[in-house]
């Protein structure tokens, strides 16, 4: 790879440390380069093995990453995911999320900067998922699955490292979250009654797509008695609708991730994907009287997400959380059980999904079509 | 706020003081490190209307400082 040689001889580029586990991960902690774990020590011998599945110019940016606007280059990319402790096969999933945040759409610099505890979820579809062994079944975003892991933690380190999100200096938030170390699963297509976040959003179900979200932690939606999808979806808009959120304030757009055992039981009764955004669309309502005096006048009646039209609403009106059914973003991740989940976002920020294209814009059926020529 | 700074205009970023390494990173990232930073006490979210014309008074007079030393 003569090109990535030429790269490392570049100012700046890398560092002459003596390879050693410990003292790399003090090195790395005492100059602020990571999330507090310890890291893989990103030689430029596995820097090279990490690139060996990306297609693209080692130095042009992928996009530029808020707060510091830093060039996500493949090469910076890649010592992250060396960092992380990605195998090179996860590398184009790390890259097309990477891609995803610098849409506009996502508003990657509130989302780094904000005081509010949001980060990035990162939800992968199609077939690349299975190739991949990414769990979408039980504890798909808890811990022991090397893709799911990994792939979450080296966007996060991507943004640390390249995009200057960090404590106290970039990343504002409050307290934070934990899940700013990681914060990825795969859709469980095949427990889902319901067409796939992809194809819903337009692909086809052989395409492969990463979806990101500026996300706060999950809100789990304990439910072991509703036997019908009318109790389900009464139960969730119930959680919808709560106070202190930022949905309620902006025109965003919170994922409802469904367990497949309730997922199922709303599907028997018949209710489309587009039945249930409707449904907690009209349901998932805060009323205004809820709120303190003021919220009400602030973020309520002279708040232009509302554009006046709670200006003389009587405390009985109804404030929906999302501004409209298509906000909601519905899909099925988990195994056996009865829990779902409500994942506020951030507000000012709307998910955005792209397929997994090579560079030369081919759909790709798998991450070998990445390997390095 | 860079861009117009960078066009000759005074201006002036107001923080309050937990947002000053932020406010002067994003300086330095958009090339005007030298941008003027205003400080007003924090918070200013959570604060009665009273509160809040008490953080523009301390922003006022420090931004016509900034626009004098401009002038002369």
């Amino acid at each position: 790879m003569s090109d990535l040689s030429a790269l490392m001889k570049a100012p700046g580029a890398g560092l002459e440390a003596e390879d050693d586990f410990e003292r790399i991960n003090s090195l790395y902690m005492e100059k602020g380069w990571g999330d507090g774990l310890p890291i893989v020590p990103p030689t430029a011998a596995r820097v090279e093995k990490m690139l060996a599945y990306c297609d693209r110019p080692l130095d042009e940016p992928v996009t530029l990453l808020a707060p510091r606007y830093g060039a996500a280059t493949p090469l910076r990319l890649a010592a992250n995911a060396v960092m992380a402790g990605c195998k090179p096969e996860y590398f184009p999933l790390v890259t097309l999320a990477i891609e995803a945040l610098g849409d506009e759409r996502f508003n990657l610099y509130g989302v780094n900067a904000t005081t509010h505890p949001c980060t990035t979820m990162i939800i992968v579809n199609g077939p690349v998922a299975k190739e991949l062994r990414m769990n979408s079944g039980h504890n798909a975003f808890g811990p022991g699955n090397q893709a799911n892991a990994t792939i979450g933690r080296a966007v996060r380190l991507a943004m640390l490292n390249i995009g200057g999100a960090t404590p106290a200096a970039g990343d504002m938030a409050t307290f934070g979250t934990p899940a700013k170390y990681t914060f990825c699963a795969a859709e469980n297509e095949d427990a889902s009654p319901w067409e796939p976040l992809q194809v819903e959003l337009g692909f086809s179900r052989d395409t492969s797509t990463v979806s990101v979200f500026g996300a706060e932690s999950m809100h789990n939606m304990n439910d072991h008695e509703s036997i019908t999808g009318a109790g389900l979806l009464k139960m969730m808009a119930g959680v919808v609708a709560a106070t202190g959120a930022n949905n309620l304030y902006f025109d965003g757009a919170p994922a409802f991730i469904f367990g497949p055992e309730h997922a199922a039981t709303i599907a028997k009764d018949g209710y489309s994907k587009t039945d249930v955004k409707k449904y907690l669309f009209e349901h998932g309502r805060v009323p205004l009287g809820m709120l303190s005096d003021e919220n009400i006048e602030r973020r309520i009646r002279q708040w232009p997400v509302f554009n006046g039209a709670f200006a003389e609403a009587g405390l009985d009106r109804l404030v929906p959380v999302m501004k409209s059914p298509d906000n909601a973003y519905v899909f099925v991740i988990g195994g056996a059980g009865k829990h779902s989940a409500y994942v506020p976002t951030f507000g000012a920020t709307h998910p955005v999904t792209l397929p997994l294209k090579t560079h030369d814009g081919r759909l790709a059926k798998s991450v070998a079509e990445f390997r390095r020529k | 706020m860079c861009e117009l700074r960078k066009r000759g205009l005074v201006t002036a970023v107001i923080y309050s003081g937990p947002f000053e390494k932020l406010g002067r990173n994003q300086a330095r990232t958009f090339g005007v490190p030298e941008l003027p930073l205003v400080e007003i006490t924090h918070p200013l979210g959570g604060l009665a209307l009273a509160d809040v014309k008490g953080r523009a008074a301390e922003a006022a007079p420090q931004f016509a400082e900034l626009v004098r030393k401009h002038a002369s």
